[in-house]
């Protein structure tokens, strides 16, 4: 497999801040994000702290964004990154269905949006589950609830009836599985995961639906969740002045890094991560060679 | 080096004053990331046993001991669980986990 030098995840300012100057100091870099760029940006209706581009729209800025690595060819691999694996000298990234290798990291995703329902985390590994493919067999003969945030999860609903008895499915995002004997879909709103050692099941209003698991499927995932081991202050990624996290050789930059959240901060921050990555890049190549 | 348990036979690991237990499988991404870890971790603590358990091979062992999301590494000390950890942990983190439950 090759390995890329630094992985950027994220394509809001941060991120392509991130890109821009790694490319020019000659790096193989893979961009990981969206050709949309990033959701918040696009909606931002005027930007006006920006130096250089008074009262653009987020719109503008995004299309500038675009020509710009589109000028220095940068491309854009559009896949969701579930999780990022510090393995000592290098990285392993979980993107889509791939595994991809890089010597550095930079994490440029965003805030992580939504809260955890009451309930999920102390449960978590005692019927909790985030990852369908991980734990479905451990459920062979039992049912499971299956909480639908993310475009996956009507996919991953259908995996696990393959496996389990009975799979409870709560349609809360934009897709949701077919139904069969063994696959139903809830029309509740979860309000909280319930068990005492171990989960009993999911609390709607309507009241207690019974299951041995609960499969929590989102699209964004809490930092540490998405890099395990990666220290958080107040729920954002804990950074030095040069963009370092705990874990060596992973940068973060943007509003995962906390307030303001803020474009110029965010490619301020982007540029002061690449340019830290290629000093790690730099002491990676002093080892090897001594 | 990592032992592979047969047919639910904990006993070694039982036996062992320190021992880390691998509850993982061959289709679970994470498990596959740790092992080599794991791996790493093992060569530099010789007085830790480490042992792994195929979740699908040993189902009784992973029902005995609770297993419910993998990879979780369950730490003995003298045959006595005494802490548990779920899912990915880099070395450093893996490392005081292990070093830590030899105290509790």
């Amino acid at each position: 497999m090759a390995r890329y030098d630094i992985a950027i995840i994220g394509t809001g300012p941060g991120g392509i801040s991130a890109a821009i100057t790694a490319r020019v100091r000659n790096k193989n870099i893979v961009l990981l994000g969206s050709r949309n760029l990033s959701d918040k940006l696009s909606r931002a209706h005027r930007i006006d702290n920006y130096p250089g581009l008074p009262q653009i729209s987020g719109a503008d800025f995004a299309q500038a964004l675009r020509d710009q690595l589109a000028g220095l060819g940068i491309g854009i691999t559009e896949k969701r990154v579930a999780s990022v694996y510090a393995m000592g000298e290098y990285f392993m990234i979980q993107a889509g269905e791939d595994i991809l290798e890089a010597s550095s990291v930079i994490l440029a995703s965003g805030l992580a949006a939504g809260k955890t329902l009451p309930g999920e985390l102390p449960l978590l590994g005692r019927g909790v589950s985030y990852c369908a493919t991980c734990d479905a067999r451990l459920y062979r003969g039992k049912t499971v609830a299956v909480l639908g945030y993310s475009d996956e999860a009507a996919a991953e609903a259908e995996f696990l009836s393959e496996i389990v008895q009975q799979v409870l499915f709560f349609p809360l995002g934009k897709t949701e599985p077919q139904e069969r004997d063994n696959l139903r879909i809830l029309r509740e709103k979860p309000e909280a995961i319930e068990g005492e050692t171990t989960v009993r099941g999911v609390r709607t209003a309507g009241g207690l639906c019974e299951a041995d698991g609960v499969f929590v499927l989102r699209d964004s995932v809490a930092p540490d969740r998405l890099v395990p081991g990666l220290e958080l202050t107040d729920g954002h990624v804990a950074v030095d002045l040069e963009m370092r996290t705990n874990l060596p050789g992973l940068f973060a930059c943007g509003d995962i890094t906390g307030k303001p959240y803020q474009y110029i901060k965010a490619a301020g921050q982007g540029n002061v991560a690449a340019l830290s990555a290629v000093a790690w890049l730099r002491e990676l190549q002093e080892k090897k060679e001594k | 080096m990592i032992e592979k348990i047969q047919n639910n036979d904990l006993h070694k690991a039982l036996e062992s004053a320190y021992a880390v237990v691998d509850f993982s499988a061959v289709w679970c991404g994470p498990c596959q990331m740790l092992a080599p870890v794991l791996e790493e971790v093992a060569a530099q603590m010789p007085d830790v046993a480490f042992f792994q358990v195929d979740t699908d091979e040993n189902m009784e062992l992973a029902v005995q001991y609770g297993i419910q999301s993998i990879p979780t590494l369950l730490l003995l000390k003298n045959g006595r669980p005494v802490d548990r950890s779920l899912g990915f942990m880099p070395k450093p983190k893996l490392v005081s986990f292990i070093e830590s439950g030899k105290n509790k």
